[in-house]
């Protein structure tokens, strides 16, 4: 039997022999290459992996970091959201439905063929074609047709009057049409070539995306050579990982762990403040106490949003007045926030008939936004000193989107809203137009505002629109509002390297110590 | 999938006769004990914790829920920086710890007493069908076994979220239809040797129905073997109700449980410990004395094990 | 536990022919049954997950009108009705065609088993670890009853079994990785990667295996043959490590064949936890992701790795235990 025993070890580890050779070798060659041209390595970690290279087939942001260190749009954001020259030189509306944008030239795709209008057209029909099923279609719905006018210049058409087209343009990874039309989808899919400051060199599905520096690179060869971005779900071993020095930058520090990684030799803290807007919805449209704005507008006074973004984020967030942050087109710095003061709470719920209090239901993701679940508790704790009394639901997320599309919600749900655009219809038309995707709130008045300032380019007049919109919304407690998240990011003191507001983590500025 | 044994029937206990006489058994379990005296730290403790939870409302110092964010995550009493009033410390939203274990002694006794009530049910019945009628009932119920088997727990527990929504009584279900092919396996490969025995042959000839032989012959006969299976897999059901939130599908946040307290704690593991430490303890102490109790059980109702 | 007999090593006389024919009649049997089993969880799985989501709802921009959304809907075809959507599914999957994953648009076969030797690696290094530490245990507090060896190994071995996976995970990361840096924290590269993941992922086979084992080996001790080996003079090494333990580990094989089902498939909190690039985090994403297409592919995959493991689990049983008869 002895002997059995023996065998069957042995199997096993040659077993694992083999497969370990399977397996990717460590890849940690930091520095050695020449100090003239790019030189050592970093290595990024999200919590997910990319779900595909090529950019016209998902709308993820982990994989979207990704392929923007590959890619280059038309137009770049820079660290304070403006809007300024990419791949486009220039963009302007001729009238309120045509756009002319001209092309930078000398650009090369990594394989060396020149970028010209001809790929940007190709990437943008190819979006907006049905049959290629892409997920961002939506993003582009807009625009009615692409014409190219020479070989650096194009005209984009829209359907109707659309002043978001730039920063919807910003999104938009420019793709090179010939390669991708000879190695055709699934090839580009897993071997892209773009003209970004680094080049695909290998993807180990769930482990590791390898870039290597494009020393061609328009804006001139970046300084690091090879940067690695690595999926670790678990956010304690993100932060070992930082910690034991296997990483240099991480997404999602727990505020509980800024001062771990601040007092840390080698680790650092870097924050920017996300275009996500985190607030609890009110089901008004169907009936019950919500529909009753002074409801509404007690539970706004019952919670002490003050002390959970200094408590539970530890400061990592911003007070919110409506649902548009400093960062967006439309915010209205005269919209004041509702104060603390649950006697006035109270004295509104006896208003509305409710003397005794309410019981309410709310729904809430866990570990989907910062403290996401804490905060829901934490919200359902100070109701209760109200007489408002909520039963909590954490949900995952697939069923939580489902719940809300379905328009399945009664009662409150937590939800987080990132908006790319930078511009308040991205999100008061998805979130507060009577019927929209996410809408639980309707108000004829407001949707008056929010379909008249997406048709017109008038920027003065979008301007006044939102503004009543944003008073309308925040008078009426369309929400509980919260707060404006703040990113924290980790990262190594060997790297020079800054946290972006809108998640991005673009390594072509950064720099090795 | 169905091993050769299952095919073939055999006892797998040893309990292959009638029930034996209780006196004996007694005296049996009490010498094991006496000798056994890792089973008897197991009984106390297992008492220990079901007296916690009945009366729970007053051992805890505090409300389990009342929240004071500014005295959030203070270390326990003894440690720098604790208070007196909060003995094992306080988590990421200030309730008091202590409190929380307290009346989450509750819960996962709950969880674990009746998953396994649903799942030994469950189990007990199609095994008993499963063996007793054998053919075409057989093979259906073992196949549904072998498929549930190769299907993922996770995929399960999100379809009984989705279809029935999130809270304590469809994770019970949920563990509960986990748990069952493992008495539904043992149950029926009993019944399957206990069906040729005299005592059943006998019942069978002076015409019982088979409902009255299942129940006064063939059950009594099996329990042995439910309970014994019944307090090992408690501990585990208890430990899946923790994993279960930590794969963001568990009993809403505000029940407290310690299998929810302990997943929350993971992200300050290294540095305010006492947050999953005392839960991780309580857990780590009960599915420990259940596991023991289960040992010395098996030891004493199996005969064949006796020395 | 349904395990741990006496056997006898006593051969029962058959004919040669008689059995011949029994056993292929139960090869057979098994084999439909196997066969049966991997269609019944691909169907339940179908129309399962197709209750808990919506995958358009998750793959386009949260910011998608209501109008792209339904029109995505209708163009991936999940209008259709549900045992429509099932038929072209199931008759593209007999000609082994899962199709493409909804997020990475690849083949979702092809996306499986790229993960598979991740998965192997890490399911054969637990079982290791487990074996190297259930056996040798096992044995020594089976034959030192309630010494304090037994006591030991018998609370180690409860300890095993008493810890979520996640937070052992943790805890080890945290000593071996963050305070002492022996070894790496996550992801998947040389041996030294392995050994955390794989002692997380073993420590429960190990308290199994090796509560198993004892109980297995106190059975056999107190068997007549193992008497009479001993009456014999034979010293207690050669009574426990050629004549018990032989025995003991029949029931012990065929757990580990359980076990290595449930490894493969139930290893999603530990690749979760170590970052691993195996199986098991893969079908957690797709659930999550609702990839209905590369859901159905992991559970294929996994289904049939466990149904064939547990069929060889089987004969190798009946080749070691002649006493097993094929009815």
């Amino acid at each position: 039997m002895k002997k059995v025993l023996i065998g069957v070890l042995i199997l096993l580890m040659t077993g694992l022999t083999l497969v370990g050779c399977g397996g990717s070798g460590g890849s940690k060659d930091t520095g050695g290459a020449p100090k003239t041209g790019p030189a050592g390595q970093v290595v990024v970690a999200q919590g997910v992996d990319a779900t595909t290279m090529d950019p016209a087939m998902h709308a993820e942001t982990p994989t979207g970091n990704i392929q923007r260190n590959i890619f280059d749009s038309l137009i770049f954001r820079n660290k304070d959201m403006k809007l300024e020259p990419g791949l486009a030189l220039s963009w302007k509306a001729l009238d309120d439905r045509h756009w002319e944008i001209v092309l930078r030239q000398g650009v090369k795709f990594h394989d060396g063929t020149p970028l010209t209008a001809k790929d940007v057209k190709f990437t943008l029909d190819r979006i907006i074609n049905p049959d290629q099923k892409s997920p961002r279609r939506s993003n582009l719905e807009a625009i009615d047709k692409v014409e190219i006018v020479d070989d650096y210049k194009l005209t984009v058409t829209t359907k109707a009057p659309y002043p978001i087209l730039p920063g919807r343009l910003a999104d938009e990874l420019i793709v090179p049409a010939d390669y991708v039309k000879k190695v055709g989808d699934a090839e580009f899919a897993k071997n892209p070539i773009g003209t970004g400051p680094y080049k695909f060199i290998k993807w180990v599905k769930d482990d590791q995306v390898v870039l290597e520096a494009n020393t061609n690179y328009w804006k001139g060869a970046p300084t690091i050579k090879t940067v690695i971005f690595r999926p670790i779900p678990e956010t304690s071993t993100r932060i070992a990982e930082l910690q034991t020095g296997a990483v240099d930058i991480i997404v999602n520090v727990p505020p509980d762990q800024v001062k771990t990684l601040e007092s840390g030799t080698n680790t650092r803290v870097s924050t920017a403040p996300s275009s996500r807007v985190i607030f609890i919805g009110f089901v008004a449209n169907k009936g019950g106490p919500l529909a009753n704005a002074k409801v509404r507008q007690a539970i706004n006074y019952a919670v002490d949003v003050d002390s959970i973004i200094k408590n539970i984020l530890l400061g990592n967030g911003y007070r919110v007045a409506s649902p548009l942050t400093k960062a967006h087109f439309g915010y209205d710095p005269d919209v004041k926030p509702y104060t603390f003061d649950p006697g006035k709470a109270k004295e509104l719920l006896k208003e509305a008939g409710y003397p005794n209090g309410v019981e309410l239901t709310m729904d809430s993701p866990n570990g989907r936004y910062l403290m996401d679940k804490e905060i829901a508790e934490a919200v359902v704790g100070q109701l209760a000193q109200v007489g408002i009394k909520v039963k909590l639901n954490v949900l995952e997320w697939g069923v939580y989107v489902k719940k809300i599309m379905a328009k399945e919600l009664t009662g409150m749900y937590l939800l987080g809203w990132g908006n790319s655009t930078f511009d308040a219809d991205g999100t008061l038309y998805p979130l507060l137009r009577t019927g929209q995707r996410f809408s639980y709130y309707e108000n004829p008045k407001l949707d008056k505002l929010l379909d008249e300032a997406r048709s017109t380019i008038d920027e003065q007049k979008r301007l006044a629109d939102y503004h009543e919109a944003v008073k309308i919304i925040n008078q009426d407690a369309a929400w509980l509002f919260l707060h404006q998240q703040r990113d924290i990011y980790g990262a190594s003191k060997r790297i020079e390297w800054e946290a972006r507001p809108d998640e991005l983590l673009w390594l072509y500025d950064a720099k090795l110590k | 999938m169905e091993t050769m044994k299952d095919l073939v029937g055999e006892p797998t206990l040893g309990m292959a006769g009638p029930v034996s006489e209780p006196g004996a058994l007694w005296r049996r379990g009490w010498r094991n004990l006496r000798r056994n005296k890792a089973a008897l730290l197991g009984l106390v403790i297992l008492a220990g914790v079901v007296l916690t939870a009945l009366l729970a409302s007053h051992l805890a110092p505090a409300d389990p829920n009342h929240q004071e964010l500014a005295l959030r995550l203070l270390p326990p009493a003894w440690a720098t920086g604790g208070k007196a009033t909060h003995s094992l410390g306080t988590d990421q939203l200030g309730r008091d710890i202590l409190s929380r274990i307290i009346y989450g002694s509750r819960i996962s006794l709950l969880v674990g007493v009746t998953t396994v009530a649903v799942a030994g049910a469950l189990g007990t019945f199609l095994g008993l069908l499963s063996g007793y009628y054998g053919g075409w009932v057989d093979d259906v119920i073992m196949r549904l076994a072998d498929i549930q088997l190769a299907f993922p727990f996770v995929l399960l527990a999100l379809a009984v979220m989705a279809v029935l929504g999130p809270g304590l009584k469809n994770i019970i279900i949920v563990l509960g239809i986990t748990g069952w092919v493992e008495y539904g396996r043992v149950v029926r490969a009993e019944v399957l040797s206990l069906r040729s025995r005299d005592f059943v042959e006998a019942a069978r000839a002076i015409g019982d129905r088979d409902a009255v032989i299942l129940g006064r012959h063939v059950l009594p006969n099996v329990a042995t073997s439910l309970i014994v299976i019944a307090t090992l897999q408690m501990g585990r059901m208890i430990i899946s109700e923790s994993a279960l939130t930590f794969l963001g599908l568990g009993i809403e946040p505000t029940i407290p449980t310690w299998g929810g307290m302990l997943n929350d704690g993971r992200n300050y593991m290294n540095n305010q410990w006492w947050v999953s430490t005392f839960p991780g303890l309580a857990l780590l102490l009960t599915v420990l004395a259940s596991n023991l109790v289960g040992d010395w059980l098996r030891d004493t109702l199996d005969p064949t094990l006796k020395e | 536990m349904p395990f741990g007999h006496g056997r006898p090593p006593v051969w029962i006389p058959y004919s040669r022919g008689k059995e011949r024919l029994l056993l292929k009649r139960y090869l057979w049997r098994r084999f439909g049954h196997s066969i049966l089993v991997i269609l019944g969880v691909s169907a339940v799985v179908f129309f399962v997950i197709h209750l808990t989501g919506d995958p358009a709802a998750l793959l386009l921009p949260m910011d998608a009108s209501p109008e792209e959304v339904a029109r995505f809907r209708e163009a991936m075809g999940f209008n259709d009705p549900l045992y429509l959507q099932y038929w072209y599914f199931l008759k593209k999957a007999l000609v082994g065609n899962f199709g493409l994953s909804l997020r990475h648009q690849q083949p979702a076969l092809a996306m499986v088993v790229e993960r598979m030797p991740a998965t192997l690696e890490l399911t054969l290094g637990a079982l290791l670890v487990a074996l190297l530490v259930a056996v040798p245990l096992g044995v020594a507090s089976a034959s030192r009853r309630y010494s304090l060896v037994d006591n030991l190994g018998s609370t180690l071995g409860l300890l095993g079994q008493s810890m979520p996976v996640y937070w052992q995970g943790i805890m080890l990361i945290l000593i071996f990785s963050v305070s002492l840096r022996w070894l790496p924290a996550a992801g998947r590269g040389g041996l030294d990667h392995l050994v955390l993941p794989a002692v997380t992922l073993g420590t429960y086979s190990a308290a199994t295996i090796m509560r198993l084992l004892r109980s297995g080996l106190l059975e056999v001790l107190k068997q007549d043959y193992v008497r009479t080996a001993r009456s014999k003079g034979l010293s207690e090494r050669v009574v426990v490590y050629k004549h018990a333990l032989r025995n003991a580990l029949l029931p012990v094989l065929t757990v580990v064949g359980l076990q290595f089902g449930s490894l493969l498939g139930g290893a999603v909190i530990t690749e979760t936890v170590f970052a691993w690039p195996g199986v098991g985090r893969l079908i957690f994403q797709a659930i999550n992701n609702r990839d209905f297409p590369l859901v159905q592919a992991a559970v294929f995959i996994l289904a049939l790795i466990i149904v064939t493991v547990n069929f060889l689990t089987d004969i190798l049983y009946t080749y070691l235990d002649p006493r097993v008869r094929y009815s």
